[in-house]
């Protein structure tokens, strides 16, 4: 057995405080639903717990690990919901593209909850609203290289904690 | 050029990853990337994160949901319980020597604790039930509820169709009903049956298999008291 690996009930309690805030604020993103989130998260560390003499901290991450097994936890409830005689068959195969997609984007908008309130604003303000550089400085009553310069931090905060994060391009 | 030099440059590189200098600001910084490796592997690890953004929803950028208190305790609980049966099915391999079909059994038992979401009603209790005919397996999980004991029967070996009627014996020996089930060979080998007496009250448990009785001790001073008993009432 790998050391590392899941395997008592202390090992599910850290895992699960470590990363199930994030796969359960994935998951109500994912589902859009949050009893079917809690049954997601709930069934990935019983699955984790079941198979983890498995998990090998060598391979990769337990993060990692624990959203590879979420995926196949909502593929699953995926099928659950198209096995209703009114959700057509084309529905489950489909949903394995829109999670990673999803799984993308909720990473991205994690990390940016986590980086500082300044440096949010103004990739916001600059990126996401497309305002000038000027008029965003104007509002925040600061010199507009200083917007430069969060937009710049910004940049660099938003992938340190992509890395922490366990990011993997 | 030295790095301190690279303030300024570097301060615009997060402008230039989004597309917002002007020309003329563009081509001057790009002159100074031609000449600096430090600042041009900045402006690539920059360029790898902002494109990334339109991935993400600025509407989503609030608070993230979290998951409920009870969440937790509720994995770890049901973690517990599928554990403790996992460790008893283990047992009952050993002890009986019975092969592969046992891995069976502890899926159909885990099956039971995940649907149930395991002992929300306190400890349950594992019941086994000795000296048994050679190749027959019973063995039961008792759980306290509100209502009384919620019983998990597992059975193997015998006759498929066979009848089985459930009893747990009170305190002063009176039999309350469970319930029953019919065994059928090759199907699901567990059943969840339910009795209306409180399991801290129980003595014994109770299982009429078409002509056989089998009695298992519940609680321990009853378990030291029957050790030495026959468990099988009726021999064939």
């Amino acid at each position: 057995m790998p050391p590392g690996a899941l395997t008592d009930e202390r090992d599910v309690r850290e895992a699960y405080s470590a990363h199930a805030p994030e796969l359960y604020g994935f998951a109500v993103r994912s589902l859009g639903d949050s009893g079917l989130a809690e049954e997601a998260v709930q069934e990935t560390f019983l699955r984790a717990w079941r198979a983890g003499e498995r998990f090998d901290p060598q391979i990769g991450s337990l993060r990692t690990w624990l959203f590879a097994i979420l995926r196949n936890v909502v593929i699953d409830l995926g099928r659950a919901r198209a096995a209703r005689p009114t959700v057509s068959d084309e529905g489950i195969e489909a949903s394995v593209e829109p999670f990673d997609e999803a799984l993308l984007s909720w990473q991205i908008e994690e990390a940016m909850r986590r980086i500082g309130d300044q440096h949010r604003r103004v990739l916001v303000e600059t990126y996401y609203r497309g305002r000038p550089y000027a008029e965003v400085a104007d509002e925040l009553g600061v010199p507009e290289g200083t917007v430069k310069s969060r937009v710049y931090y910004g940049l660099r905060a938003l992938r340190v904690v992509l890395e922490e994060m366990g990011y993997e391009d | 050029m030295k790095t301190d030099g690279c303030r300024h440059w570097k301060e615009e590189l997060g402008a230039y990853a989004l597309g917002h200098l002007t020309d003329d600001a563009r081509a001057r910084l790009e002159a100074h990337l031609e000449g600096c490796p430090t600042c041009r592997a900045e402006a690539d690890s920059l360029f790898a994160v902002s494109r990334l953004l339109p991935h993400a929803d600025p509407e989503r950028f609030g608070p993230a949901p979290q998951p409920p208190a009870e969440l937790g305790k509720r994995i770890t609980a049901t973690i517990g319980s599928e554990r403790r049966s996992k460790r008893r099915q283990r047992r009952l391999r050993f002890g009986l020597g019975f092969g592969g079909a046992a891995a069976a059994t502890a899926m159909a038992v885990l099956a039971i604790f995940v649907l149930s979401g395991g002992s929300e009603g306190g400890p349950e209790q594992h019941i086994a039930f000795r000296a048994l005919p050679s190749g027959v397996e019973i063995s039961a999980t008792l759980e306290p509820q509100a209502f009384g004991t919620e019983i998990h029967m597992y059975v193997k070996g015998i006759r498929s169709g066979t009848l089985c009627r459930v009893y747990m014996r009170g305190p002063r020996g009176e039999a309350v009903s469970a319930g029953s089930f019919r065994y059928r060979w090759g199907a699901d080998d567990s059943a969840v049956l339910s009795a209306a007496l409180d399991l801290s009250r129980a003595k014994a448990l109770v299982v009429h298999a078409g002509d056989h009785t089998f009695v298992a001790p519940i609680g321990r001073a009853e378990a030291a008291a029957l050790r030495n008993q026959p468990q099988q009432e009726e021999s064939t």
